[in-house]
């Protein structure tokens, strides 16, 4: 049940509430550059969400596999040189960067080869955007995340397993379609209209993707909240304890009154 | 223990290099696609505008159209004659006559011809004006913002005076004025001289209403249709039919120019051109150094 609630809130936080667009401002490149027009937008969101699941499951590999101190294949390999419990404490994750850019570029390259060969209407529809998609830092910002979500834990157990990396690389993808389909929307709109002539072309784009950022922050707090609701439900019955108040504290009053009310 | 975690490194990143190249290189061989080695040599051959003149989406979908045998070797607009040369070696084939494409604005009625006109202050731009009622009388004709002008990338299309016009010594015909026009008044149409004859009129009304919003428009009378086979009244109004039309342009065909109460037959195209010398009639010739209209129009 914990994993299920778990995996929600990676999704709804991904998707909406921590947009890598919106929230974090990465991928921006495409989302500035392929949002002019709605059917481009959709390819370009789709062709990502599908390289950045993919880079999701080689980079947790590697990370999981090679790079994390202790981790099963360096420290396999480290013990025909050295003792076990040394070999358990060699840190690769100085390589992060060099292998999620590698294990991206490579992937996208195979991705572009295969879908060419088998399935030419979509190559047609993706072919531009793929080889755009190598360098879009949304993707990178992915696998970083997942990678301190693996290593970067304190406690061991809380390291994500692969089904949190995918979530967190699928519904990212999903975010940043969001984000360009609706900012492509408002970009065909703003052809009708009367822009003075100094902020026309990529300024107007930026204060309307900056207003669009504003809006999105509507959503923040709300992950933070939705943890509280969904642990404190599972929590309430067995121990109603107080809401803890180091969260934000708009979001834990509003959210901790009516949880005390209704569980108290 | 540093050597090990540098020999370590090194070597996850060159067994990552060794496993991804022969991946790689084995779907490089797997997932192999055959293409014609002349589309990459259509492909230099073309300009690389990338504007979609020829009807394809870029010069890369027209390479493979051409090389498929779906499109002629002579559609590119940019490149011209010596381009259609180039790609009709490449493809083998024998080059027939290229007509360039021009576009031809269908509308002759400079600002104090239109009757009708009311004061605007809406969006300058034809794409909202069009959707107001009673911008000016004639719901038919040029509106004189100038989305053309903006459209164009070429520098080749003006308003002047109220009258989009092109200029057909920068024009290269890749369309982009006809696709943007609202009112579809810009047609793309195969110039079979420097100069050729056009109806410069759109207005499909009957020729009483014509009289009330516009002084020079085609009002559907038929002369031009009696005096030459190459007019027909179509809707109200005078069509020519450009693949009999002949550049010589016979003596009939002078006489409907001759006839017509509105002068609306006019010969567009470059101005330095022949065979204006013969016909009398009323020939647009703007003098872009002195009348181009950047000015919005104040209504």
């Amino acid at each position: 049940m914990n994993y299920l609630i778990d995996i929600m809130l990676i999704a709804v936080s991904a998707a909406l509430i921590n947009n890598f667009v919106l929230y974090y401002f990465v991928g921006i490149c495409p989302f500035i550059g392929v949002s002019r027009q709605i059917d481009m937008a959709v390819g370009m969101g789709l062709a990502v969400t599908f390289v950045i699941s993919i880079a999701a499951f080689l980079s947790w590999t590697m990370t999981t596999m090679v790079l994390i101190p202790a981790a099963p294949l360096t420290a396999w390999i480290g013990g025909f040189f050295m003792s076990p419990e040394a070999a358990a404490k060699i840190d690769l994750t100085i390589l992060s960067y060099i292998v999620y850019i590698f294990a991206i570029s490579a992937s996208v390259q195979f991705v572009e080869m295969y879908v060419r060969r088998f399935f030419p209407a979509l190559y047609k529809s993706f072919g531009v955007f793929l080889p755009l998609i190598t360098t879009n830092c949304a993707i990178l910002f992915a696998c970083l995340t997942i990678m301190s979500n693996v290593s970067g834990v304190d406690n061991p157990a809380d390291a994500w397993d692969l089904g949190r990396s995918l979530t967190l690389a699928f519904f990212g993808g999903i975010g940043f379609t969001i984000a360009i389909v609706i900012m492509a929307g408002i970009r065909e709109e703003l052809d009708f209209c009367d822009i003075p002539p100094a902020l026309r072309g990529a300024a107007i784009t930026l204060i309307v993707a900056g207003i669009l950022s504003m809006a999105f922050m509507g959503f923040t707090g709300v992950d933070t909240g939705l943890k509280n609701a969904l642990k404190s439900d599972s929590a309430a019955q067995i121990d109603p304890k107080p809401i803890p108040k180091d969260e934000s504290p708009l979001t834990s009053v509003i959210i901790g009154e009516t949880d005390k009310k209704e569980w108290s | 223990m540093i050597f090990v975690t540098i020999g370590l490194a090194a070597g996850t990143m060159l067994v990552m290099a060794l496993v991804f190249s022969y991946i790689l290189g084995w779907a490089n061989t797997a997932f192999h696609v055959e293409t014609d080695p002349r589309i990459d040599a259509v492909m230099d051959a073309l300009p690389g505008a990338n504007c979609g003149g020829c009807g394809f989406i870029g010069c890369g979908e027209y390479a493979e159209a051409v090389v498929g045998g779906n499109a002629q070797v002579n559609k590119c607009p940019v490149g011209g004659e010596s381009c259609a040369a180039s790609l009709a070696q490449i493809m083998g084939v024998e080059l027939g006559a290229a007509l360039p494409y021009r576009p031809i604005v269908h509308c002759g009625a400079h600002y104090e011809d239109r009757l009708g006109r009311t004061e605007y202050h809406g969006e300058q731009r034809c794409g909202a004006a069009n959707i107001v009622a009673d911008v000016q009388g004639c719901t038919y004709g040029c509106l004189g913002f100038g989305d053309c002008v903006s459209a164009c990338n070429y520098d080749a299309i003006h308003v002047v005076d109220g009258l989009a016009t092109v200029d057909y010594e920068k024009c290269v015909g890749c369309g982009a004025c006809a696709k943007v026009c609202p009112r579809n008044i810009i047609t793309i149409t195969p110039f079979k001289a420097e100069r050729v004859l056009a109806v410069t009129c759109s207005n499909k009304d009957k020729g009483k209403d014509i009289t009330k919003v516009c002084t020079v428009g085609c009002i559907g009378c038929g002369a031009c249709a009696r005096a030459s086979d190459l007019f027909t009244i179509k809707d109200n109004l005078s069509t020519i039919d450009y693949d009999a039309y002949d550049p010589s342009c016979g003596a009939d065909v002078m006489k409907a120019c001759e006839k017509c109460p509105r002068k609306r037959i006019v010969f567009v195209g470059k101005s330095d051109s022949d065979d204006v010398a013969e016909f009398s009639g009323d020939v647009v010739e703007p003098d872009f150094k002195t009348t181009v209209d950047d000015t919005e129009w104040r209504g």
